[in-house]
C-alpha cells in the first residue's frame, strides 16, 4: 500500500459528562478516497474538528506526513494543506462567488501589508495571477456562470458547491468533506460524485463524511464506520455492506437502498 | 467613471476655498475633514473586519496629545535627583510620532484582544479610552491635566532657517487635511483591494471558514486595527496643530458615537461611506446652529440619523449603489469597487458545528 498521510493514534473527545469519541484510530493513505460514516451523533464532526484544530482531543494526536497536529491552530493546519468543508453551509455571504474564491486562495499569496501600501508591482502581479488561478477553480468546480452573483443568493446546491470550490481554492493535499451532498437531489449527488473522482484525480486525498450510502461505497476506497464515538468497523465498501455489525449498528434499511 | 468620480470630488474639495470666502465655514469645513479621517479609519475596522472600535476616540487623542507634547517638549520628574527632559522636535516630525504612537497602541490592543471578538473587543475599546481619559486627566506632570496643552505650533514643514511652510491660518490647515484624507483614502483603497483586505472580509463574514483556509486571522486583525488607530491618530494631530490646544475632553466617549454615526450612516464596509456620513454630520450641527433654534438643533440632528438608520439600514452608499444598479440594470460584479463589501453583515457566520 501507499504511505500514509493522515493518522489518528488514540483519540479521545470528551464534552464535559459526554464521550463525544474514545480511543479512536485510523489512517487514511495517499491518493485514498476514505469514506467515514456513522449514525447522528456519532462522532464524525467532532473527529473533523479534532484534525483541523477547531477542537483539541482530550487524548491522542494526530498526525500529518510525519508531523504532530498537536497545538497548531486551524489556519496553520490549511497551511499543511488540510482543508476541511463545514456540514452546516459556511460561506462568504455578502462577496460574490469570485470573491469566495479569491479569499480561498488566500494560501496562493504572499504579498505583505507593506507591498501592499506601495503598490509594488509584484502585488498586481500576484493579484492578476490569483484572479486566473479562481476563473480556473470556478472552471473545475462548473460555477463560472455564476462569478459575479453573491454566493448568499446562490440556489442551496450551488453554494455546497462553492464551498467545495473554496476549500480548493485552498490548494489541500488531504480534503475534508463534511456531508457534501446532503439536501441535494439525485442528479446533483450524482454529478457531485463525478466531481469527487476528478478532484482525486489532481492528486488530492479525501476523506469524506456523508449519510448517502449511494454516494458513499460509490467513491471511496475504503470506509470506515463509528458508532458511538468508537470505530464499529473498517474495510472497502462491499465488506462493509456485509458487515453484521454495521448493518444492526447504522445502515438497516440504508444497506437495502443501496 | 467611477473610477473618476473620487478624483472629480477631490478637485472639487480644492476648489471650495477659491469660491467659498466665508471663514467660518471654511472652519467647519476643516473640523468636518479631520473627523471624516477619523470615520475613515474606524470604517477600516467596524465595515472591513467586522469589528466595532467604540473607544476609537483613544487613538485619535493619543496621535493628538503625543504630537503635541513632542512638539512642545516636556519633562518628567522621576524624583529629586533625576530630570528626564524631551526638548521640543519639529512639529513634521511630532505630527509623525503621533500616527506612530497611535499606531503602536492600535497594534498592542490588538494583540491583546487576541481571542477577543464582538462584545469583548467593544468593552476592551472602551476600557482603553476611559483609562486614557484618566490618564490625561491625572498624570498633570506630563498633560498639564484639566488645564490643558495650550500654545501648540501649528505644523511646519521645510528646513528651518532655510525655506519653511507653516499652517498656520485656516486656509492651509485646509489643504493639509484635504491631503491627509487623499492619503488615508489611498490607504484604506490599496488595503481593501488585496490579499489583506480579503483577509479583513473574511473574518467579517466567516471566521471559521476564513481559519480553515490558511487565513491567519487575529494577525489581520492586528494589523487592520494597528493602520485604523494610525490613522485615527493623524486626525488627532491635524487637529491639535490645528485649534493648538489639547485638553482631557478629547477622550470623550462622544466622539467616538459621532465616528460610528458617520460610519453606519454613510455605509459601513464602503469606501465612500464615511466620507459622505461624515460630510452631513460634520456640516450639519454647523449648519443647523445657524438656521435653527438651539433647542431644535439636537432635534434635528437626532431625527436625521433615525431616518436614515430606519429607511437606509445599509446606510447612504450601499442605497445609492443599489438605486444605480437597478437603474442601469447591471448584476454587482466586481469592476464595481463597492458591490464586494456593500452588501453587508446580513448573513449569519457558520460556526464551526
Ligand atoms: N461543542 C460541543 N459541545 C458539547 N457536545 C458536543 C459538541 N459538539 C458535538 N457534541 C456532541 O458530541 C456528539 C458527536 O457529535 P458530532 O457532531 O461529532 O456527530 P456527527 O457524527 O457529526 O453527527 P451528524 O451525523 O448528526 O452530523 C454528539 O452527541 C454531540 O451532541
Ligand atoms: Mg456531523
Amino acid at each position: 500500500m501507499t504511505k500514509v498521510v493522515l493518522e489518528a493514534r488514540n483519540i479521545a473527545v470528551r464534552f464535559g459528562g459526554l464521550i463525544a469519541i474514545v480511543d479512536m484510530n485510523f489512517s487514511v493513505h495517499e491518493g485514498e478516497i476514505v469514506g467515514l460514516i456513522g449514525p447522528n451523533g456519532a462522532g464524525k464532526t467532532t473527529a473533523f474538528n479534532v484534525i483541523t484544530g477547531y477542537l483539541s482531543p482530550t487524548a491522542g494526536s494526530i498526525v500529518y506526513r510525519g508531523r504532530d497536529l498537536a497545538g497548531l491552530r486551524s489556519n496553520q493546519i490549511a497551511g499543511l494543506g488540510v482543508v476541511r468543508t463545514f456540514q452546516k453551509t459556511s460561506l462568504f455571504g455578502a462577496c460574490s462567488v469570485f470573491d469566495n474564491i479569491l479569499i480561498g486562495l488566500h494560501r496562493c499569496g504572499a504579498r505583505n501589508a507593506w507591498e501592499i501600501l506601495l503598490d509594488l508591482p509584484r502585488v498586481r502581479a500576484e493579484e492578476a495571477r490569483l484572479r486566473v488561478l479562481a476563473a480556473d477553480v470556478l472552471d473545475f468546480i462548473g460555477l463560472s456562470a455564476r462569478r459575479s452573483e453573491l454566493a448568499s443568493t446562490l440556489p442551496y446546491g450551488e453554494q455546497r458547491l462553492l464551498e467545495v470550490a473554496i476549500a480548493l481554492a485552498a490548494e489541500p493535499s488531504l480534503l475534508l468533506l463534511d456531508e457534501p451532498v446532503a439536501g441535494m437531489n439525485p442528479s446533483e449527488t450524482a454529478s457531485f460524485m463525478e466531481l469527487v473522482k476528478r478532484i482525486r484525480q489532481r492528486g488530492i486525498t479525501i476523506l469524506l463524511v456523508e449519510h448517502d450510502m449511494r454516494m458513499v461505497m460509490g467513491v471511496s476506497y475504503r470506509v470506515v464506520v463509528l458508532n458511538h464515538g468508537r470505530i464499529i468497523a473498517e474495510g472497502t465498501p462491499a465488506e462493509i455492506q456485509r458487515n453484521p455489525e454495521v448493518i444492526e449498528a447504522y445502515l438497516g434499511r440504508g444497506a437495502a437502498r443501496a | 467613471m467611477r473610477r473618476l468620480l473620487p478624483w472629480l470630488f477631490v478637485v472639487f474639495l480644492a476648489s471650495v476655498p477659491q469660491w467659498m470666502h466665508d471663514q467660518y465655514f471654511l472652519h467647519v469645513l476643516i473640523n468636518t475633514g479631520i473627523f471624516t479621517i477619523a470615520a475613515m479609519s474606524l470604517n477600516l475596522l467596524l465595515g472591513f473586519t467586522g469589528q466595532l472600535s467604540l473607544g476609537h476616540v483613544a487613538f485619535f487623542g493619543i496621535g493628538a496629545y503625543t504630537s503635541a507634547l513632542v512638539s512642545l517638549g516636556f519633562d518628567l520628574h522621576f524624583n529629586d535627583s533625576y530630570v528626564f527632559v524631551f526638548e521640543r522636535k519639529p512639529v513634521w516630525f511630532a505630527f509623525v510620532c503621533g500616527i506612530a504612537v497611535a499606531g503602536l497602541c492600535g497594534w498592542a490592543i490588538g494583540r491583546l484582544s487576541f481571542k477577543v471578538r464582538g462584545a469583548y473587543f467593544v468593552i476592551v475599546t472602551i476600557s482603553f479610552a476611559q483609562v486614557m481619559r484618566l490618564v490625561a486627566l491625572n498624570w498633570v506632570d506630563l498633560t498639564e491635566g484639566p488645564m490643558a496643552l495650550n500654545n501648540i505650533p501649528p505644523i511646519t514643514l521645510g528646513i528651518p532657517g532655510i525655506w519653511e511652510l507653516t499652517f498656520l491660518r485656516k486656509l492651509p490647515n485646509y489643504y493639509l487635511i484635504l491631503c491627509v484624507a487623499v492619503l488615508s483614502y489611498i490607504v484604506i483603497h490599496r488595503l481593501v483591494h488585496s490579499r489583506a483586505g480579503r483577509a479583513f472580509i473574511a473574518l467579517r463574514e466567516n471566521e471559521p471558514l476564513a481559519a480553515s483556509v490558511g487565513i491567519d486571522v487575529t494577525r489581520y486583525l492586528v494589523l487592520a486595527t494597528a493602520v485604523s488607530a494610525g490613522m485615527a491618530g493623524a486626525a488627532g494631530g491635524l487637529y491639535t496643530h490645528y485649534v493648538r490646544i489639547v485638553d482631557p475632553d478629547i477622550f470623550l466617549f462622544i466622539y467616538t458615537v459621532t465616528m460610528v454615526i458617520m460610519v453606519i450612516s454613510g455605509g459601513k464596509g464602503t469606501l465612500a461611506g464615511p466620507i459622505v456620513g461624515g460630510l452631513i454630520f460634520g456640516m450639519l450641527p454647523q449648519v443647523l446652529r445657524e438656521f435653527a433654534r438651539p433647542e431644535a438643533q439636537w432635534i434635528i440632528y437626532g431625527v436625521a440619523m433615525m431616518v436614515i438608520v430606519l429607511f437606509l439600514p445599509q446606510g447612504i452608499v450601499p442605497a445609492i449603489s443599489a438605486l444605480w444598479r437597478r437603474r442601469s440594470g447591471r448584476s454587482p460584479d466586481r469592476s464595481d469597487p463597492e458591490s464586494k463589501t456593500m452588501a453587508g453583515l446580513h448573513t449569519a457566520p457558520g460556526a464551526a458545528p
